[in-house]
Order: structure tokens, then C-alpha cells, then sequence
């Protein structure tokens, strides 16, 4: 059977425990950048994608597809090492004399979740009668206007519960930023394990760390849901 | 009370021949039998490997045993071990010295017994060339290295001001060393010296000669051996008065080799490091 002796101190007090905190405090640096960037980034991305001009519809068409169709951890390799070689050389040595790894993190995670916000804010705005847009055209509103004031207030309300599902998702994926030397949870649990071995404590911590963030994190969107889109109990 | 008598006599006998065995000093085994064993390393490239074209185990370690055997006027038979066997198959006197990578630490010291240092090496720096001299030069840097290795460890205690970015293998720090994210890559000399045989632009790149652990190789023979010790580690303090152990460290592990390992400042003397 399984006989293993816990040794909760580990991870709760000292040395150990301040590497976890550190890690807590990183990851939620990076999802809170990315969660922001990725809603700003996926609401322009899909109000090109249902735009009337086609070379726009089209950019923002390829973006999805390439985006969503290559694995996260390319793309954080690509902007994290791929970069070097786009960029030139004065732009990478004043990038590698800053903490990039962070900077290369939010970028992939930001963009990566972006494309999959977009598609569920446009799922958001198709279910918005097409009269809305044609009724406020015909009341002089420009095209962003109508989105800005008319439709995107209405869709975005709708798109809340596969939004939290995708700021949830960047939660979780944001541990893969360890892979291009970014201290976050994981990178920290799996740093105690190794001076420790006392990997269950360390990662069941994280998890639970996770479980928490996760959870506050849906309140926190149904609660702005309940108190600013929809105070008067529309659904 | 006869048979217990008789088990009693037959233990004593059968333990006074192992201990009369056991007693006689290695190298007179040796010079009696007139070949010389040694227990070298057959998969372990610059050190005790298998030669694809003579099929036979060539090496650094196999350079040193050919010498001990040469100086002792007797024919030498190499015999590959493994790393787990090697300490084993000496004690069971399978072979009469082990020239096979072997790390001296106390523990093992209890078990056999250590000639001089004859290859020192430890955690290094992989760095460009020429702009790394000193401990000092790294402090405060970004350093890559590999997650859950002890190189990390001993990097912070030794560094304690510098970041460490801990990437998932070893390709990916030295890609970033390669790009300027870190100034110097991490890890055992053995492992840096086999990146740096594999990429493509090596002579861009140097292993800095600073040491921030130490692994010391010695030869190994049986405890009972004194007249071996000491005729080991004076052929060695010859072989390096002489230019013999520089000669053969230069073959195997010059820049242009394929585990290129500077010497640096090493010497073999009579201390232990």
C-alpha cells in the first residue's frame, strides 16, 4: 500500500516555503498581464473576424487558425528563442539585459488565448440579432460604434462562462513558462522537490494553490458579471 | 559434537587459504602472472571507449594503465566495467586496478584504495570566449542550467547574487547562451565538454577554467596492496614529471577533440586535490 510520511513543513515554513510564495506571486503576475492582454487582444481579433472589409476579415481569419493550431509550447519557444533571430541585435541585447523570460511568457500566453476568447466572442456576437447592427446603423452609428456601445455590451455578457473557462485554462497553462526559466508555481514546487524530495508536498501544494487562484477567479468574473453587466438581472 | 568440530576446521582452513591469498600484495600477483588487469570504462567517449575501427577500448584512463603496465615490464589486458560493477569486480579480483572514472569520496575510500588524482574535474562554466576569467565576472548574471540537478545548487551557493534560469534539458540553456540571455551555461565539465564537441561554431565558445566542485578520479586497487599504492602513484608524480600525463590529457581532450577540457592549472602531486 501506499506508505509515504507527509512532512508538511517543508513546504509551510522556512526557505521552501518562500520559494512557493515567490512562485504564487509570479504566477499571478503572469496570468493577470495575460488574462488582461488576451480579453483586449480577443475582442479586436473578433470584431475584425465579423468585419465587412475583407483583408481584414482575412487577417484576423489566418491569426485564429495558426494560432490555435500550434501547440502553446512552440509558441512559447518561438517568442522566447525565435525571436532572437527575427529581431535586431540592439533590440535582443537591451531585451536579455531585462527579465525577457517574463516579458516572452505573457506574449505566448497572450496571444495563444486571445485567438480562442476571439472565436467565443464572435460565437458572443452572432447570437446578437443581425436587426441590432442594421438598426443601429440606420441611427448613424459607425460600424465601431455599434460593436463599442450596442453589441459588444450585449455579447460579451453572453461569452462570460466560456470566457472564464479560457482565463482559467491561462491560469493553468501559465506553468509551461517554466520551460523558458520563468520562476513561477510549478518551476518553484518542482525546485523544492529537487533539494528536498519531498515532491508530493510541494506539488499537492501547488495544486491546491491552483485550485484557490482557479476559483477566485471565476468569482471574481461572476460577480463583475452580476454587479456591472448585468446589474438589472438580464440573463 | 565431531561434525561441528569437523565445519569448524573446514571454515578455518577454507578462510586461512582465502586469507593467505588475500594477503599476497597485488603487484606481486601481477609480476607472477606477467599481465596486468585493468578495469577501465568501454562506453565512455575520451575516457574508456570502444574504438569502431580496431574494436578495441582506447581512452585516457587505457593510456595511463598502458604506461603502468609498460614500467612494470608486464603485458596489459583491459577489461571493460561498468559503473555499478567496477568497485565489485575488484574486490572479487576479477581485475587488479580500476582506471574507470572513479570519483574519489570517502566512502569509497573505506572500500578500496586511491592512487593519487590523476583527472580532476567538477562543475564548470560553458561560456563565450574570453569573457569570463573569474568567479567574479559571473556574479550578478543570468546562468543557465538544467532543472532538478544539483548544478543549480551548487551554482547558488557559490553565486549567490546571480539569477539562475533552469531550463528543461541542457540544448535549451546553451541555445540561450547562444542568444546572450545568459552569460554562462552550468553543469558538470563532462556534460559541457560534450555540448561543446557537438556544436556547430565551438571555437566561439570555451569552458572557463573555474571550479565550483570538485570530482576527483583516481585509480583503484584492493586495500591489501601497499607495494601497488605505492608504485601507482610514484609511476604517476613520474608521468607528470616527465610530460606523459599532460601528453595523454592533450590527446584526448584538446579543444579540437570532441570532449575538449582545458587541464587548466591541474597537476598530479601527492595531495589528494
Amino acid at each position: 500500500m501506499f506508505k509515504y510520511q507527509f512532512d508538511w513543513s517543508v513546504v509551510l515554513t522556512g526557505q521552501y516555503a518562500q520559494w512557493i510564495v515567490d512562485g504564487i506571486k509570479v504566477t499571478i503576475q503572469l496570468s493577470m498581464a495575460s488574462i488582461a492582454l488576451s480579453f483586449l487582444m480577443g475582442l479586436i481579433i473578433a470584431v475584425m473576424r465579423m468585419s465587412q472589409v475583407a483583408p481584414i476579415r482575412g487577417v484576423a481569419h489566418g491569426y485564429l487558425e495558426f494560432i490555435r493550431n500550434t501547440p502553446l509550447l512552440v509558441q512559447f519557444f518561438f517568442w522566447y528563442f525565435g525571436s532572437y533571430q527575427i529581431l535586431p541585435q540592439a533590440v535582443n541585447d537591451w531585451l536579455n539585459a531585462r527579465d525577457f523570460e517574463f516579458a516572452a511568457a505573457v506574449i505566448a500566453l497572450t496571444i495563444y488565448t486571445s485567438a480562442f476568447i476571439a472565436e467565443d466572442i464572435r460565437s458572443g456576437i452572432r447570437s446578437i440579432p443581425k436587426e441590432q447592427m442594421e438598426a443601429a446603423r440606420s441611427s448613424g452609428f459607425s460600424y465601431i460604434r455599434s460593436m463599442l456601445y450596442i453589441i459588444l455590451p450585449q455579447a460579451v455578457r453572453l461569452t462570460i462562462p466560456p470566457l472564464i473557462s479560457q482565463f482559467l485554462n491561462l491560469t493553468k497553462n501559465s506553468s509551461l513558462a517554466m520551460t523558458i526559466g520563468v520562476a513561477e508555481l510549478t518551476y518553484q514546487a518542482r525546485q523544492v522537490e529537487s533539494y528536498t524530495f519531498r515532491g508530493f508536498e510541494a506539488f499537492t501544494a501547488a495544486t491546491l494553490v491552483y485550485l484557490v487562484m482557479s476559483l477566485v477567479i471565476t468569482g471574481l468574473v461572476m460577480l463583475y458579471d452580476k454587479k456591472v453587466l448585468s446589474p438589472t438581472g438580464m440573463k | 559434537m565431531k561434525k561441528i568440530l569437523a565445519v569448524l576446521l573446514t571454515v578455518a582452513f577454507v578462510a586461512g587459504l582465502a586469507g593467505i591469498a588475500l594477503a599476497e600484495d597485488t603487484y606481486d600477483i601481477v609480476k607472477k602472472r606477467g599481465t596486468l588487469i585493468v578495469g577501465t570504462k568501454d562506453a565512455s567517449p575520451g575516457f574508456g571507449y570502444i574504438d569502431p575501427k580496431t574494436r578495441e577500448i582506447i581512452g585516457y584512463d587505457c593510456d595511463f594503465a598502458a604506461y603502468l603496465a609498460k614500467k612494470m615490464g608486464v603485458k596489459l589486458e583491459l577489461k571493460g566495467v561498468t559503473s555499478a560493477a567496477r568497485i565489485p569486480q575488484l574486490q572479487a579480483g576479477n581485475v587488479d586496478l580500476i582506471a574507470a572514472t572513479l570519483t574519489w569520496t570517502a566512502e569509497r575510500a573505506k572500500q578500496v584504495d586511491f592512487s593519487y588524482t590523476y583527472f580532476l574535474t567538477g562543475q564548470k562554466f560553458l561560456v563565450k570566449k574570453g569573457t569570463v576569467n573569474s568567479l567574479a565576472d559571473l556574479e550578478g548574471k543570468k546562468l543557465g542550467t538544467a532543472k532538478g540537478t544539483t548544478s543549480e545548487q551548487n551554482a547558488s551557493k557559490a553565486l549567490p547574487k546571480a539569477t539562475i534560469l533552469s531550463f528543461d534539458d541542457y540544448p535549451q540553456a546553451f541555445l540561450a547562451l547562444q542568444q546572450g540571455k545568459v552569460v554562462a551555461v552550468t553543469t558538470d565539465e563532462s556534460i559541457l565538454a560534450g555540448i561543446l564537441g557537438k556544436a556547430p561554431n565551438k571555437d566561439q565558445y570555451e569552458i572557463a577554467d573555474i571550479r565550483i566542485s570538485d570530482e576527483p578520479y583516481g585509480i583503484a586497487m584492493r586495500k591489501d596492496s601497499p607495494k601497488m599504492l605505492k608504485f601507482v602513484n610514484d609511476t604517476l608524480l613520474e608521468m607528470e614529471k616527465n610530460g606523459e600525463a599532460k601528453k595523454i590529457w592533450d590527446k584526448w581532450f584538446n579543444p579540437k577533440s570532441d570532449q575538449p577540457m582545458p587541464r587548466g592549472k591541474f597537476k598530479i602531486t601527492a595531495d589528494r586535490k
